[in-house]
């Protein structure tokens, strides 16, 4: 096969005279998003490709996983199922002063969801499976190993062992959710649970403040549970802009979410009356199923990785250059385990660009700039670029902050009390546009567009020079006038 | 006269105690006396308008000199006929540049007419706002058969009660109109209600008031038009079928434009039974053929019954009460409402215009250069009335540009390129830029990428919904040309994405995106493989219109 091989500015010819007869141009353990992205790309760029995936279920363990990986299985796709679910439970409220008459029995059942949500997984399971063999890739279910630079071993579900060369191996194995080390945590579950419960539970504890903590929030809310939410901080979502913290605070809170910041649960213990979260302010919330959203760890442990010496850092990822490489040559890694963007469009990104890389003759790197998304709550939070304390940090002049929060056209006759809140941050200097946020209905919806315009670095002009689309929305952020505030930079300024 | 209470500006108003005759009279004669420098300041101006930074100079001078020893003591800088979008945002910008203003307004009623109208225009009052909050009403029965996809059951069919919404909606109504004449008069804007008709270029009559201003703006918007059929009288129009008393229980929509798929989409989902005549073979003219074919499709599945290539020739009411529409493929009877929803028309006649020469075109639109001035130099014109682009953010553009071009020495043409509209039907549409016909007629060879796909809330629905989009990119340069989509959520997402076309980006720019996931806008940044490459053979000859339809058909 005529491909050029990268070999960090070495000729490529010193590779590919070492070795030639593998069974497989690459291997690929793992076929979540980035994995079969990787598959499919380098396929159709003329490679042969094989890729192991574990067996198929909901939950995920050691050994289980499934085609579709966690975005499919375990995470957009039936969060976001679950979050529409939900979110008809506070349309249903805005319907009545719309003229609509509701029986003041509304049922939600569950089960049903459930039901459907699963048969969707396994819909799409097949899918994504069918494009494996398609683009011609072939599919061991199995756990997969690194034995060698070029070896992978494949335990298969009856326990036996089929081993292949391969040319190069990407690992594209994911992460997985991680517990808390306290007294009772057998007692809690993770998102892979919260996704499949048996019985909507009555009474929820979530522990965290990142985005699954805020998403699952929302979900339950929606479906009528009370849900207590503890976290560290003083706002959740930390690492987002602040306002932006501020205002998905206040609305999960008027949408009767209990909050408690800068808690932590020290224990649960088991009760008759179900489970008992205790706070470190010694607060005791009872609770019927007690989630832990305290962040997701890469699935590194049993991938054999230190016997042929891939360098992992402390949080157990694997550590890349920015073309997906580790310190084996012959080993890649893409997507969550390399814990740099856990997000699915960018292992998508990091997968497409490693075919070219390696098989598609095209050297990429991926892009990390600018890179838009979204915190499905109820309403959502989408962001793209710098948040005004970042954009205050980097910038070299004033930073210029253009801010709107308005009441949405449907809350004044449905009554919500919600304003959906939409922020610019702009280099005074430059007028580029660094940063861009919204919280409110659509804000993910909303954000995509203007992520390519800040891709390109736009300007605040050109945003003004573009006309609205009335009445949406999405119009505010081109009829920003007036600066809400400027912002001296932090970095001192030099005439160097 | 309340005049005096916004003396606070520019120019002097002394005369502003003087009855009405006298002050016309007064004006009047002064004018004729100082007639050399007022031609002079008119022929400053037209070449003003022909290079804006040698101009702006110019003009500064022209106005210094006539705010302090200006012959002519208007009452204001600006009056202005007509406080729509246009109206209103024109005022506010002149008094914020420092300008005296006046502002006047018919009297409000939810229905318009020559004696009616109400601060806030028609996008407020009978318009984008009620419309959409109409929408919004409708909606949730198609959200209510959602649900039950997700789960959610009711235990009796949720009804709706078409008073509670026409009450909260009216509620709402009177409030915006309340803030549009408190932004108003927060910008010293003073407002008059009552007709303001021009009696000549620099004096407006209201009610038989007379009032003098150096400019006069003309932004009375339009009108909904009924064509002059037999039993026309018994048909209604877009302003009374946001009004109605009761709910149609079986309607009748004349029109194919976007108004129309509007109410079709409203009485739909409000469960009324929905007719709409067209006259062509698919709804919305001057739209992508892709979109108009998709929006038509979806429209039907949710019960939408159109009747094409069918125009209207008489309405007869029978007894009952209840009315047949005449078309000349049939009749089709039992219609409790009759709605035409054939086109606006601007808003005129008897305003003056024809007695101080203002130039009107065949569709009775004022006729105006590119910084919206009339015939008549100290006459302006912004909004539906020009009939330009017929949309609430390009009337604000155009009012926008006309307070900076009068009164901030700046002048501003309106920019009417890549201007990104939508339509709320159900599902609704997003564009901007061109469609594919257009675009082939305009740069010949484009690749056309669309995407049809059934939404991830569908598969969970079961219902039929899909979402289609379409992005045109010129072949040669790569830029993104067009951009078009019909689903839910298109008016949100299009927005964004037209920052990014009239900013100039290219689909490589679009593709270099990083995703939302998951979410149908991503879409847009996912289009990988062209769905068809259109290429003119021989780009330098000429291309016949059958030509153009043959290659985009391929």
């Amino acid at each position: 096969m005529a491909r050029k091989m990268l070999i960090d500015g070495e000729p490529a010819a010193a590779l590919e005279e070492e070795v030639t007869d593998f069974d497989f141009d690459l291997f690929v353990i793992g076929a979540g998003s980035g994995g079969v992205r990787a598959s499919r790309f380098s396929a159709n760029f003329g490679a042969k490709v094989g890729i192991c995936e574990l067996p198929y279920h909901p939950i995920s363990s050691e050994t289980i996983g499934g085609v579709g990986g966690t975005c499919v299985i375990r995470g957009c796709v039936p969060k976001k199922i679950l979050v529409y679910g939900a979110s008809f439970g506070g349309d249903l409220e805005d319907a009545r002063n719309y003229g609509w008459e509701l029986s003041e029995k509304i049922d939600f059942n569950w089960k049903k969801l459930l039901q459907k949500k699963t048969d969707e997984i396994n819909r799409l399971n097949g899918i994504y499976k069918r494009l494996l063999s398609n683009a011609g890739v072939k599919l061991f279910e199995g756990e997969g190993k690194v034995v060698g630079p070029h070896e992978v071993e494949v335990t298969q579900l009856d326990g036996t062992k089929l081993s292949y060369s391969a040319k190069h191996i990407l690992i594209a194995t994911g992460g997985r959710a991680h517990l808390p080390d306290i007294p009772g945590k057998e007692l809690g579950i993770t998102s892979d649970e919260a996704l499949s419960l048996e019985e909507l539970p009555k009474r929820v504890v979530i522990l965290g403040g990142g985005y699954i903590a805020v998403e699952f929030a929302s979900i339950w809310q929606g479906m009528g549970s009370t849900v207590n939410l503890v976290f560290r901080k003083e706002l959740p979502l930390r690492g987002f802009d602040d306002e932006m913290r501020a205002v998905v605070a206040r609305n999960l809170e008027g949408r009767g979410i209990n909050l408690h910041p800068r808690t932590n649960l020290t224990q649960l213990i088991k009760t008759e009356d179900g489970i008992k979260a205790v706070t470190d302010h010694g607060e005791e919330l009872m609770a019927d199923v007690v989630l832990f959203a305290t962040g997701r760890v890469p699935n590194t442990k049993r991938l054999n990785l230190e016997a042929v010496g891939v360098e992992l850092d402390s949080n157990g990822a694997i550590k890349v250059n920015e073309y997906s490489r580790t310190n084996i040559p012959s080993i890649w890694a893409v997507g969550d385990v390399t814990d740099r963007m856990n997000l699915t469009p960018v292992a998508l990104m990091e997968g497409t660009c490693f075919a070219k890389t390696v098989f598609g003759a095209q050297e990429s790197k991926p892009d990390y700039s600018n890179i838009p998304y979204a915190v499905f709550s109820i309403p959502p939070l989408s962001v793209v670029g710098l948040s005004e304390e970042q954009a205050i940090e980097q910038a070299n002049g004033d930073v210029l902050v253009f801010t709107s929060t308005f009441n949405p056209m449907k809350n004044t006759i449905s009554g919500r009390q919600e304003k959906t809140v939409m922020k610019l941050v702009v280099d005074a200097e430059t007028d580029k546009v660094l940063g861009a946020s919204m919280c409110g209905p659509d804000a993910p919806e909303i954000m995509q567009g203007i992520a390519v315009a800040l891709k390109c670095g736009a300007t605040k002009a050109q945003f003004d020079s573009t006309v609205g689309i009335h009445p949406s929305s999405a119009e505010e952020f081109v009829t920003m006038r007036s600066v809400t505030r400027t912002v001296a930079a932090a970095k001192p300024r030099t005439s160097l | 006269m309340a005049v005096a209470t916004s003396l606070t500006v520019t120019t002097p108003k002394k005369l502003s105690s003087l009855s009405s005759p006298t002050l016309h009279s007064l004006f009047f004669s002064k004018a004729l006396s100082f007639s050399p420098s007022s031609s002079s300041f008119l022929s400053l101006r037209k070449t003003l308008l022909l290079s804006p930074s040698h101009h702006t100079r110019t003009r500064r001078r022209s106005f210094t000199l006539s705010a302090s020893a200006n012959p002519h003591n208007y009452d204001f800088d600006l009056f202005t006929i007509g406080a729509g979008s246009g109206g209103v945002r024109a005022s506010r910008f002149a008094a914020n540049y420092g300008a005296s203003v006046a502002i006047c307004e018919l009297p409000f009623s939810t229905i318009s007419s020559d004696v009616t109208g109400g601060v806030g225009g028609t996008c407020v009052l009978r318009g984008c706002v009620p419309k959409k909050l109409l929408v919004y009403s409708s909606k949730y029965s198609h959200e209510f058969e959602e649900s039950n996809g997700f789960g959610w059951k009711y235990e009796s069919e949720p009804k709706h009660d078409w008073s509670t919404l026409i009450a909260n909606k009216n509620a709402e109504l009177q409030r915006l109109t309340g803030i549009y004449k408190n932004i108003l008069k927060n910008s010293n804007v003073q407002l008059i209600e009552g007709r303001g008709k021009i009696v000549d270029p620099h004096t407006v009559d209201v009610d038989g008031k007379l009032y003098t201003a150096r400019h006069i703006l003309v932004s009375v918007g339009g009108r909904p038009f009924i064509p002059d059929i037999p039993g026309s009288e018994h048909a209604i129009d877009s302003d009374a079928a946001l009004d109605l008393p009761s709910k149609p229980e079986k309607i009748a929509i004349v029109g194919g434009g976007y108004i129309a798929l509007e109410f079709a989409g409203i009485f739909n989902g409000l469960k009324s039974d929905v007719h709409v005549f067209i006259r062509q073979k698919k709804v919305l003219r001057g739209f992508d053929e892709e979109i108009r074919d998709f929006v038509g499709e979806q429209m039907a599945l949710r019960g939408i019954e159109f009747h094409t290539e069918e125009s209207p020739q008489a309405i007869v009411k029978s007894a009952d009460g209840s009315l047949s529409l005449k078309t000349n493929k049939g009749t089709v009877e039992g219609f409790s409402h009759i709605m035409f929803a054939t086109g606006r028309k601007p808003n005129t006649k008897n305003i003056g215009l024809e007695s101080v020469g203002v130039k009107i075109d065949k569709k009775g639109a004022i006729e105006v250069n590119e910084y919206s001035q009339s015939s008549v130099p100290s006459i302006w014109a912004v909004g539906d009335v020009t009939d330009r682009i017929n949309l609430t953010p390009v009337a604000l553009m155009e009012g926008v540009a006309l307070a900076k071009t009068l009164f901030l020495n700046e002048p501003t043409k309106p920019d009417y390129s890549y201007v990104p509209s939508a339509v709320f039907s159900q599902p609704p549409i997003g564009q901007v830029g061109l469609t594919e016909e257009q675009a082939v007629e305009q740069y010949g060879d484009v690749d056309i990428f669309t995407s049809n796909f059934r939404p991830l809330k569908a598969t969970l629905s079961g219902l039929p919904d899909r979402t289609f989009m379409k992005l045109i990119v010129c072949a040669k340069t790569n830029k993104v040309l067009g951009l078009h989509m019909c689903g839910e959520d298109s008016p949100e997402i299009t927005q964004g994405f037209a920052v990014a076309i009239k900013a100039g980006l290219t689909k490589g720019d679009f593709d270099a995106t990083v995703g939302i996931h998951p979410t149908a806008a991503e879409e847009f940044v996912t289009m990988r493989t062209p769905t068809r490459k259109i290429r003119k053979t021989n780009p330098s000859e000429g291309r016949s219109e059958s030509e153009v339809k043959a290659v985009a058909g391929t």
